[in-house]
């Protein structure tokens, strides 16, 4: 068995073994969802529109905003990198088999909401299954991307967290993920575009629910996608205590530059 | 020197205007065990972590086996085995895990003989974060020498073990030593370096202050040789003779201390003069001073010899 598949395997066992992932991978976005899903449909029928991708995405920010960057911070900070560069693990292995075991998790996830909310909820089922599978593909690296540059680019836990909550507070109140974003009013539908969240939600609306192909959205979260693991790679530090702090951190934010533009143009 | 395994030349390391090494050089040989010693702060880790690719240096050259540690990081992995001091594997790896998964990024088969020989055997199912100290010092070592490197990197590897632990790292050091692998160990442990070392540099405020084999060492300084004194009538405990070579040092219980610069000639005079006063010894002692007594001359002197 290669490095890189026991590199894997550990970290897909991690997800489960350790609690704060087991939390943030399947609990919370489990009790979330089973929760809201009961009385959002009461109040607002037309959120069984938007339920299953929505639900998904909630899951995505769950595992790639609230774990993936402090589970790096923590790493980085109690010298687990140290051991990995001097044992030979490639920075590369670093940051993307997290993203690969998350990724697998989240696939689960995926289809228990995806299953689970159209038989208990009547949330609309997906048109296209390929198309639905791609959609969430792109969106979960679209926020995983943003996971590992965070956690690459902040100094300690608490700025990775904070920066994180920045995200993902905005986007589940104006990614379309609670409100469909058209029934939303034209300014919050217009910073919503500065959010991965609103592109996933065209994505899937696009791809899997027959919509027209959202090509500004497709484009926005591909750059995003390039740019956010191109960032990390450059800003990537083996080591907390080093002499002096990255000076390239402040390229992190490079990574909006595709949302800003959506923005202006969308 | 053609058999150095790790050289050090003119070594410098700064962070920021703080200069933590400067103008460091020593070798090491094959099959040798090197210590480093210093007080906090002396630069011993920054040297080991340049050494190990882990830091950069501002100046001076390094090299490990021929290879340049800051240029040839892949192949470096392959031929160092290394004991960080500050360090630390994921919380829930357990002990088979980290086995697995580090030897797989070597390339080996694990070594689960060196789990149970340093005594983790039933500690395999265990994750990384319950383990004691000791046991994840002893796990760390494992994993360093599982690959069975040429050259091992040791920073205060005893540091929280307790005797029998660090008894059976010691037993295990000497082994490694004993196959031709090089070890360049960083200690506050002054015994654990006598007993260890063939040969160590002494390092005070980013300098090496003095070098050689810890008998050269403590043979370089001022301090004299003790000899403790017993006899059955305790007459030199009363009595104000002096010996050749040697200074009168106190006395404890029924023992009387002397120092002395000759202890042959100073142990010859003190076995004439008992004799002559009829009083029999019931103990002698000679203790020449020790790596430690030294260590503390030149950190308090600021001032050491090369050997």
């Amino acid at each position: 068995m290669s490095a890189f598949v026991h590199h894997l395997a550990y970290d897909f066992r991690t997800g489960i073994r350790d609690r704060s992932k087991l939390l943030m991978f399947y609990l919370f976005p489990f009790v979330f969802f089973f929760v809201v899903g009961a009385f959002m449909v009461q109040i607002n029928p037309g959120f069984r529109a938007v339920m299953i991708p929505g639900m998904v995405l909630f899951a995505f920010m769950s595992s790639a905003l609230q774990s993936l960057p402090s589970a790096l911070v923590q790493a980085r900070e109690a010298g687990v990198f140290r051991s990995y560069r001097i044992n030979g693990v490639p920075s590369g292995s670093i940051m993307a088999i997290p993203v690969i075991g998350a990724l697998v998790h989240m696939a689960i996830v995926t289809v228990v909401i995806a299953v689970a909310g159209s038989r208990l909820y009547g949330g609309a089922a997906p048109a296209s299954l390929p198309g639905f599978a791609a959609a969430a593909f792109l969106s979960f690296l679209a926020y995983a991307g943003f996971g590992v540059l965070i956690g690459v680019a902040a100094g300690n836990v608490n700025a990775s967290i904070l920066v994180s909550q920045l995200l993902y507070i905005p986007s589940i109140l104006l990614g379309g993920i609670m409100v469909p974003a058209e029934m939303m009013p034209g300014a919050f539908r217009k910073i919503g575009l500065l959010l991965p969240a609103s592109h996933s939600m065209r994505l899937f609306t696009g791809l899997a629910y027959g919509g027209a192909t959202p090509w500004l959205s497709l484009g926005v979260l591909g750059a995003s996608i390039v740019l956010s693991f191109t960032l990390a790679a450059l800003v990537f530090e083996w080591d907390s205590r080093a002499a002096q702090p990255c000076r390239r951190a402040y390229l992190a934010l490079l990574v909006v530059v595709p949302y800003a533009v959506a923005a202006i143009v969308g | 020197m053609s058999d150095a395994m790790i050289t050090v030349r003119n070594f410098r390391k700064c962070y920021g205007a703080t200069v933590a090494v400067d103008d460091v050089s020593f070798e090491v040989r094959r099959g040798e065990i090197f210590a480093l010693l210093g007080p906090n702060g002396s630069g011993k880790t920054s040297t080991l972590e340049s050494l190990e690719g882990l830091r950069r240096p501002d100046g001076g050259t390094l090299a490990i086996d021929g290879m340049d540690p800051t240029r040839q990081v892949r192949r470096l992995c392959n031929t160092i085995g290394v004991q960080l001091q500050t360090s630390a594997l994921p919380a829930s790896m357990t002990v088979e895990e980290a086995m697995r998964f580090f030897s797989s990024y070597h390339g080996v088969k694990p070594r689960f003989d060196l789990v149970e020989r340093l005594g983790l055997a039933e500690k395999r199912t265990v994750q990384y974060g319950k383990l004691s100290v000791g046991q994840q010092r002893r796990l760390a070592l494992a994993i360093a020498v599982a690959h069975e490197p040429k050259v091992l990197f040791l920073d205060e590897p005893t540091a929280g073990l307790d005797v029998q632990s660090r008894t059976d790292l010691h037993a295990m050091i000497k082994d490694l030593r004993s196959r031709g692998t090089t070890v360049l160990l960083a200690s506050h442990d002054m015994a654990e370096v006598e007993k260890l070392a063939d040969r160590a540099a002494i390092l005070l405020q980013g300098r090496i202050a003095a070098t050689g084999s810890p008998r050269q060492l403590t043979a370089a300084g001022n301090q004299r040789t003790r000899v403790s004194v017993a006899t059955e009538n305790g007459t030199l405990l009363r009595s104000a003779a002096a010996f050749p070579e040697a200074l009168a040092a106190g006395s404890s219980g029924e023992y009387a201390f002397y120092r002395s610069s000759n202890p042959g000639r100073t142990v010859a005079a003190i076995l004439a003069w008992l004799d002559t006063a009829h009083d029999p010894i019931v103990d002698l002692r000679v203790e020449r001073p020790t790596l430690e007594e030294r260590f503390l001359e030149i950190t308090s002197t600021g001032k050491g010899a090369a050997a």
